[in-house]
């Protein structure tokens, strides 16, 4: 009963604030965006701007492709091994489109499990990397707050518990399927996070980059052959 | 509310005001005053709703405080990594600060944001060409020294400069009766060696109208001069208005947005009256990024262009070597190591790179020239940015950061270091004033002058029995 529940509706409504929430971010950022404050000229030269866009998020969306990439190859690499972790394996999991062919009948393409296990260590590993740095580093801890802590944390959690989950790792309290259903909690939860916080740059990134981008495209960089070297 | 009497939140309008303001030297009791002033906070929160957009809010908003912005500040590295130095960090302690509390800031925070924006950024944006999401912190303290200067914390040489464009158009003292007159008097010096130069003033229709930077009448006519003798071999047509020649912008670095507007109106009126086909800035960087780069969409031109094509210095320099209009005598290439200073404001926020470099292909004899490390879009700021080289109350700062360039330029082994922009010139002078590295600093004019080949029928004729 709680399963179906939390896999049914709770499911549902997850999904529906995660989409609708970033819907409304990435219209709001659209529609916030001003030609004059910004000093940019988006609509007149909008063909520039696309092109400066796409430029200024190709580069950074490449490992090691934008100039910032390489200036930092350790921080470069963990980041990356992150966030490919973050993106891939929730999405062509094994586990996640037996539950799309089970309801839906949809064939969704999937990942080995070798892969998706390491895929997901790698997403802890990085995780704990990423705290580390919080700390360690002095021109990072100063701008580091508890919030960021909590932010990795419940972007990690929905990893920890499904591979606990899925290596059948003890009950804690003797409570039955405790793991998956931490797992699914979890997840649910980071899906409306999303929407409300910092994680909001799952489309922010390609917004601000983008914006950035723009503004080079058309402005800043529009005398340069080839557009700004990123 | 508390009000200073020279430290206010009313722009200088009139010859008095500034001269109050002048009188008091290096501001002491303006900065007396300004500990006491008043903070508004409704007009503060005005600001934000009208100026505080998406892009920023979403910037200050997502930043992951990863610290990858550290290393690209060279206040950062000048200041030994010092972690108060990271430009994530001096944003959201400043400009994040006054957005989180909806404006209601108290007169220490005021003042330490003023610290912030104009002794811990130049606003070079190089930070945020290495930033992940591309958050240009740059931009952000232009805006934030917007809203210090609606409240009157801003320095005291960038209140009188601000004051000086809203009085005379110009960033200094020089009225248009002082321009003319200095044109053709530098006009009537050169005329025994350049017989039949001129610097036509107003002339209507002309191939080029040219801009500068209003030091040159007060300080260095010689610049004029120079320009006038390169557009004279070049065989220009080319004029200078007698009002609105006047290119820079400490309005800019002051963050008078409404001095600005008046500023850039002023260039493009010229062009309206003397319909020039193109219009030619000084060696000037931040002048060409205020009336070229952000003045468009400071009069409100949709288009983000200035009325006619409006080049720099460096990018008719270049077209002159590449036409043949101008020709250097290959005996005088510059045969020592020869280095170059990409300014920011036209190089990484306008993208000359090319244009500067294919310059000095034609200056420098073949393996001479030696690039700084970084260089070209990434280059570190000179360090005198921002209008920080004149302000009195940050020369120690001013003076630490250039510790920077330093290094870059001892890198390269170069004693000479082409510096086509008076912001960077006056850095690297000081730089040598105060490091002592045997190094001299050079515009192009000067080089170029000395280096062309002069037609026969432009030298000054025999003298005849």
């Amino acid at each position: 009963m709680f399963y179906q529940f939390i896999t049914g509706p709770l499911l549902w409504l997850s999904f529906g604030i995660f989409f609708i929430g970033l819907t409304v971010r990435v219209v709001n950022y659209i529609r916030g965006l001003d030609w004059q404050a910004d000093r940019v000229a988006y609509r007149t030269h909008l063909g520039m701007g696309l092109k400066g866009a796409l430029q200024s998020i190709v580069h950074w969306l490449v490992p090691f492709w934008s100039v910032g990439w390489r200036a930092k190859p350790l921080y470069t690499t963990i980041f990356f091994v992150f966030h490919i972790g973050l993106v891939v394996t929730p999405l062509f999991l094994q586990g996640h489109a037996v539950l799309l062919k089970e309801r839906w009948g949809i064939n969704w393409p999937t990942i080995p499990m070798p892969l998706a296990d390491l895929l997901t260590i790698g997403v802890m590993v990085t995780a704990v990397c990423i705290a580390i740095r919080r700390f360690a580093l002095p021109e990072v801890r100063i701008v580091t707050t508890a919030y960021d802590y909590f932010l990795l944390l419940i972007t990690v959690t929905p990893f920890a518990t499904g591979f606990l989950s899925v290596y059948q790792a003890p009950n804690p309290g003797g409570i039955a399927d405790f793991w998956i259903y931490a797992h699914i909690l979890s997840g649910e939860l980071l899906l409306v996070a999303i929407p409300f916080t910092k994680l909001f740059h799952v489309v922010g990134y390609f917004l601000s980059r983008g914006q950035l981008g723009m503004d080079f495209g058309i402005k800043r960089a529009f005398k340069a052959k080839g557009g700004f070297a990123w | 509310m508390p009000e200073g009497i020279l430290c206010n939140k009313t722009p200088v309008n009139t010859k008095e005001q500034l001269d109050a303001v002048l009188a008091d030297k290096g501001g002491k009791q303006y900065y007396e005053e300004m500990k006491h002033l008043d903070i508004d906070v409704e007009k503060l929160q005005k600001s934000l709703q009208a100026g505080f957009k998406s892009r920023m809010r979403t910037w200050l908003e997502m930043c992951a405080h990863c610290g990858l912005c550290a290393d690209t500040c060279f206040f950062y590295l000048a200041n030994r990594k010092d972690p108060t130095q990271v430009p994530s960090y001096k944003i959201l302690s400043t400009l994040g600060k006054i957005v989180k509390n909806n404006g209601k800031v108290d007169n220490a925070h005021m003042r330490y944001c003023m610290d912030v924006a104009w002794s811990k950024c130049t606003c070079c944006n190089r930070c945020g060409s290495f930033c992940p999401y591309g958050i240009d912190m740059g931009i952000m303290f232009g805006y934030l020294r917007g809203l210090c200067f609606s409240q009157g914390f801003v320095p005291w040489e960038l209140k009188i400069g601000s004051g000086m464009h809203r009085i005379f158009r110009a960033q200094m003292d020089v009225t248009s009766e002082d321009w003319v007159e200095t044109c053709e008097w530098m006009a009537e010096e050169q005329q025994d060696e350049w017989p039949g130069l001129e610097i036509p003033v107003d002339k209507v229709g002309a191939d080029i109208m040219y801009t500068c930077n209003a030091r040159e009448p007060k300080h260095y006519p010689e610049d004029i001069a120079e320009a006038a003798i390169l557009f004279h071999l070049a065989g220009e047509n080319w004029t200078v208005p007698s009002q609105g020649w006047e290119q820079t912008s400490l309005t800019m670095f002051a963050g008078d947005w409404e001095g600005c507007k008046m500023m850039v109106q002023n260039v493009y009126a010229a062009i309206d009256r003397l319909k020039p086909k193109r219009v030619l800035g000084t060696e000037c960087g931040h002048a060409h990024r205020a009336t070229v780069i952000e003045g468009p969409y400071w009069v409100g031109r949709k288009d983000g262009r200035p009325p006619v094509p409006y080049l720099h210095y460096t990018e008719w320099v270049a077209e002159a070597l590449r036409t043949g209009k101008i020709k250097i005598d290959p005996a005088k290439r510059i045969k020592v190591p020869v280095t170059l200073q990409d300014s920011c404001n036209y190089i990484r926020n306008y993208g000359l790179k090319d244009v500067t470099r294919e310059i000095m292909s034609y200056l420098v004899e073949p393996g001479y020239f030696v690039e700084m490390c970084p260089n070209k879009e990434h280059n570190f700021c000179c360090g005198g940015g921002g209008g920080i080289n004149g302000l009195g109350i940050y020369r120690q700062q001013r003076n630490v950061g250039l510790k920077v360039k330093r290094d870059q330029i001892l890198a390269t082994g170069c004693k000479l270091i082409v510096s086509p922009c008076h912001n960077c010139w006056d850095a690297i002078r000081d730089l040598e004033e105060v490091y002592e590295l045997g190094i001299k600093q050079t515009f192009l004019k000067p080089l170029l002058i000395e280096m062309a080949l002069v037609p026969e029928h432009l030298k000054p004729k025999e003298e005849e029995e």
